[in-house]
């Protein structure tokens, strides 16, 4: 298949010769041509095809000296000293593919998506220079060996922060020196603290902490930070120190040379101007805008970055272009063969093709509109326009998709901003480690047809996905009662009685809506939230029972039943305070045994203590199931599962038709390993209440837990037909079906494809 | 009053709960397994709000099938970092392992082969009361 070709590099895609070129498939080809080689594995580097090229690139590959290898790899190193990471994240093919999303929307998040940069024109060789040094402007002068204590503050700190970087090279322990003072002020001196702690955990990975804390540690104290936060500040120590002077020149002096003064602040002003035209009604890209503009002060990590890019650039720039229009003409050609109407329609493809004809060049990674069709010009702007959520987002979705390094690199490099959040992406990739992706996507290609369509789908789907999936993070907080949308029984003349019936006759998830119905009416109708509770537990969902349950409190706070159910879903979510803060409220609550508890609950409550007075309960009146149910739970809850177990089979002696006891029997039979006697408990539970969704689900989880998870799977499944909005029997699904060697049906199970289930796992 | 050897008693962590749990699971067949299926020894520090503070550690010991409380005795062969909740996502297979490593959920240490036998299989699932 063609896509296939494309990334591993078929036959039928071969990249027509560039002398020298290694890149044989397409993408990769495209991805050195665009991104200049900005993949951080030096290997790739020594590939390019612009090693060749300009004549100044020669004295800075072959230098000996602390920046030879390329800036930055050293994060590779020391996030993989054993090459191990990418064993790991191999593992990623049974992953949800919603996950990665998520993932990625959390590192945009961090890192909000950068405006366009308004580069000036460039025109092949010179301009590399060019574009370096208005990069550069700002911290170094004209001057190739600066000098150190007349520098200016930057320059100084610049320097000293590469000699930090430095050392991750030689492992040489890194002094504690003097340095002038700096005029740090004490947010730039936190940014400092923090970053230079994570990027000493990155850089020095492989060295353990006493080595990572020394290394920071001297780093702080020679910047004069203090390592707890609001530092005091020494004063002004100056003086010359020789070793001092050397660091320095070692770590900054190739990356001062053939700089010449160029002012970056007007060009970062008019960018943060333009970004805040940008940013439409989101608050985080203004949030960014102030960043970036504190960044001009303190923050000098980014030349770390800005020398990658400055090396790779002398390697690969001159050729940049035409490699790039060459390859991209072979992918479009790979990519075209693809007759999937929906890959053709992909703005991937659109995006690619323009390259192709030279509408679209990318330029100093930079996309642009190129000479050949000025028309084309607009399409970069549109394209944002239509997409609010930005490039960013864009490439996001592509990313997490294509799991390859070369969209790592694109999407890093078509962020058109290459400053201030570079830090942050140095960061992010080398805790990727961008080659595994590559690895990644590989192995995802080779299976097979259907991820390629995905991908390219998702791509053009992930704008609208994403807010959709913004909105439901937003609600999912702690405790809010998430209604259901569209609501047939909203508009019900009684929505309680309805109900109610249900309930009763077993149809939980249509009681959940009914119930909805009622208590969206009457929002302070205690029993109608109580018994939405109630549905939901049953319905085994701990989060809207309680959810419910705290609303149902809130409008008669001495329901006992109420407390009970509260109490028990606190336990199931292992939340032992509350559920013991509510189990004793029932026994304060209690007609009967309310004189048993002390007024005044404890800080912080001890079961055995709540225990003593449910067992003092017990004495008064043996006969009372509740209070051995609620004992059963607390029992439970510190563990005395044998304990535990008596206390529920004394209450069902009692009350033997409680199918409710009968689960809560079974649940703590299957905790304390006593699975096998759970099923028959569970049994009986479900004979009593066909459609009881918490004990289907349980019966999985007791199958599950004897290792029997064929049988699990089915119970699962039942569990879900009744209720598909149960999310923990979907996860557990998951786990079962994927030890169960059968990863054939995971997609169904990511899919909810509950019919499919069905089908494989009949009852 | 609990059962010896328990490592949630004192502990506000969901976490530890649920190692209870794995704790009792170790002892039945299905637990017993895990000693040939994965075999190694996994420390486990948790943090109950942010990572790195106010840490407990616990130890699964997947050689030896026990859970106990504290460092490991002797060199674990991968020890993770968690929040609590991002644990107990983990564990009950909520968050796919991999994707907590992506997010910088789950910090690693030690030996990636031993990392990747650390699924939601070791855990038993806690039954619902």
């Amino acid at each position: 298949m063609a896509f296939r070709d494309l990334v591993m590099g078929g036959a039928g895609c071969a990249v027509p010769g560039q002398d020298g070129s290694s890149s044989s498939n397409p993408l990769g080809g495209l991805a050195d041509s665009i991104i200049g080689s900005a993949s951080k594995t030096q290997e790739r580097i020594r590939e390019m095809p612009g090693l060749a090229g300009p004549g100044q690139a020669g004295p800075q590959i072959g230098r000996s000296g602390p920046l030879t290898s390329l800036p930055g790899s050293e994060f590779n190193l020391g996030q993989r000293p054993d090459g191990q990471v990418p064993d790991y994240l191999r593992g990623f093919q049974g992953a949800d593919p919603r996950e990665f999303t998520d993932a990625w929307n959390q590192s945009v998040e961090r890192w909000p998506p950068p405006p366009q940069f308004p580069m000036a024109p460039l025109n092949q060789e010179g301009a590399l220079f060019q574009e370096f040094e208005g990069i550069y402007g700002q911290q170094a002068g004209p001057s190739g060996a600066p000098q150190m204590l007349d520098a200016p503050p930057q320059r100084v700190l610049n320097g000293f922060l590469h000699s930090f970087l430095d050392s991750s090279r030689t492992n040489a322990p890194f002094p504690a020196v003097r340095l002038p003072e700096l005029g740090l002020s004490q947010a730039d001196k936190r940014r400092i603290r923090d970053r230079s702690h994570i990027m000493g955990r990155h850089i020095f990975a492989d060295k353990g902490e006493a080595f990572i804390d020394s290394q920071v540690n001297g780093l702080l104290h020679s910047l004069d930070i203090d390592d707890s936060l609001g530092a005091q500040t020494r004063g002004p120590l100056g003086g010359q120190l020789p070793e001092f002077e050397q660091l320095w020149k070692e770590g900054y002096a190739q990356s001062n040379m053939q700089i010449a003064p160029r002012p970056l602040m007007p060009l970062a002003n008019q960018w943060a101007d333009e970004f805040q035209n940008h940013a439409g009604p989101s608050g985080a890209p203004q949030g960014w805008a102030d960043e970036f503009a504190n960044q001009q002060n303190g923050d000098q990590w980014v030349n770390q970055f800005q020398e990658q890019q400055h090396q790779s650039r002398l390697r690969n720039g001159p050729m940049g272009n035409m490699a790039g229009m060459e390859q991209t003409r072979s992918l479009v050609q790979t990519l075209s063969q693809n007759q999937d109407p929906k890959f053709q329609n992909s703005k991937f493809l659109q995006f690619v093709s323009k390259m192709s004809r030279g509408e679209l060049i990318v330029e100093e990674n930079q996309v642009k509109p190129g000479m050949a069709n000025a028309g084309a010009g607009a399409w970069a702007d549109e394209f944002q326009q239509q997409h609010p959520e930005s490039w960013a987002a864009e490439f996001t979705a592509g990313e997490h998709q294509l799991r390859s390094d070369s969209w790592a690199n694109e999407f890093a490099r078509t962020a058109p901003e290459p400053v201030a959040t570079n830090d942050a992406w140095v960061d992010e990739f080398s805790r990727l480690g961008v080659k595994d992706w590559a690895d990644e996507f590989g192995d995802q290609m080779a299976k097979g047809d259907e991820i390629s369509t995905e991908w390219v789908d998702s791509y053009d789907q992930f704008v609208e996905e994403q807010v959709r999936g913004e909105q439901k993070r937003a609600a999912s907080s702690r405790f809010v009662y998430q209604f259901a949308d569209n609501n047939p029984y909203v508009g019900h003349p009684n929505p309680l009685k309805e109900g109610q019936d249900l309930f009763r006759r077993g149809l939980l998830s249509e009681a959940v809506l009914a119930l909805e119905a009622e208590v969206l009416k009457n929002p302070e109708n205690a029993e109608g939230w109580r018994l939405l509770g109630i549905t939901h537990a049953e319905n085994d969902d701990d989060r809207q029972a309680i959810a419910s349950m705290v609303r149902a409190r809130d409008a008669d706070p001495a329901n006992l039943e109420v407390l009970l159910a509260l109490g028990v879903s606190h336990t199931n979510e292992l939340e032992q305070e509350e559920a013991l803060r509510y189990l004793r409220g029932w026994l304060q609550h209690h007609p009967k045994y309310g004189t048993l508890v002390p007024g005044d609950a404890a800080e912080r409550l001890i079961p055995s203590e709540v225990e003593n007075l449910f067992q003092e309960a017990a004495i008064l009146s043996p006969e009372d199931s509740d209070i051995h149910t609620v004992l059963g739970v607390l029992y439970n809850l510190s563990r005395n599962y044998d304990k535990a177990i008596s206390s529920f089979e004394r209450a069902l002696q009692l009350k033997p038709r409680d199918y409710s006891l009968w689960n809560k029997l079974g649940a703590t039979q299957a905790n304390s390993s006593r699975s096998a006697e759970a099923i028959y408990a569970y049994q009986e539970a479900l004979d009593l209440k066909p459609n009881y969704v918490r004990a289907w689900s349980n019966m999985g989880i007791g199958y599950a837990n004897q290792g029997r998870y064929e049988e699990s799977i089915r119970y699962y499944v039942r569990a879900l037909v009744m209720n598909p909005k149960a999310d923990n029997a979907w996860q557990y699904l998951r786990i079962s079906l994927s030890i169960a060697s059968r990863n054939d049906l995971l997609d169904a199970c990511e899919m909810r494809d509950l019919e499919k289930l069905q089908k494989e796992f009949p009852l | 009053m609990a059962s010896d050897g328990s490592v949630s008693e004192g502990s506000k962590l969901k976490s530890a709960q649920l190692l209870d749990m794995v704790r009792t699971h170790l002892t039945t067949d299905a637990g017993k397994e895990l000693q040939t299926k994965v075999g190694f020894v996994y420390q486990i520090n948790i943090a109950p709000k942010k990572m790195g503070f106010e840490e407990e550690s616990f130890v699964v010991d997947l050689k030896n099938l026990k859970v106990y409380k504290g460092k490991a005795e002797g060199k674990p062969d991968a020890t993770f970092s968690f929040l609590d909740s991002d644990f107990i996502g983990v564990a009950t297979g909520k968050t796919n392992p991999q994707m907590a490593f992506i997010r910088g959920k789950m910090k690693i240490k030690g030996s990636m082969s031993a990392a990747q036998k650390f699924t939601p299989e070791i855990f038993p699932k806690p039954a619902k009361l």
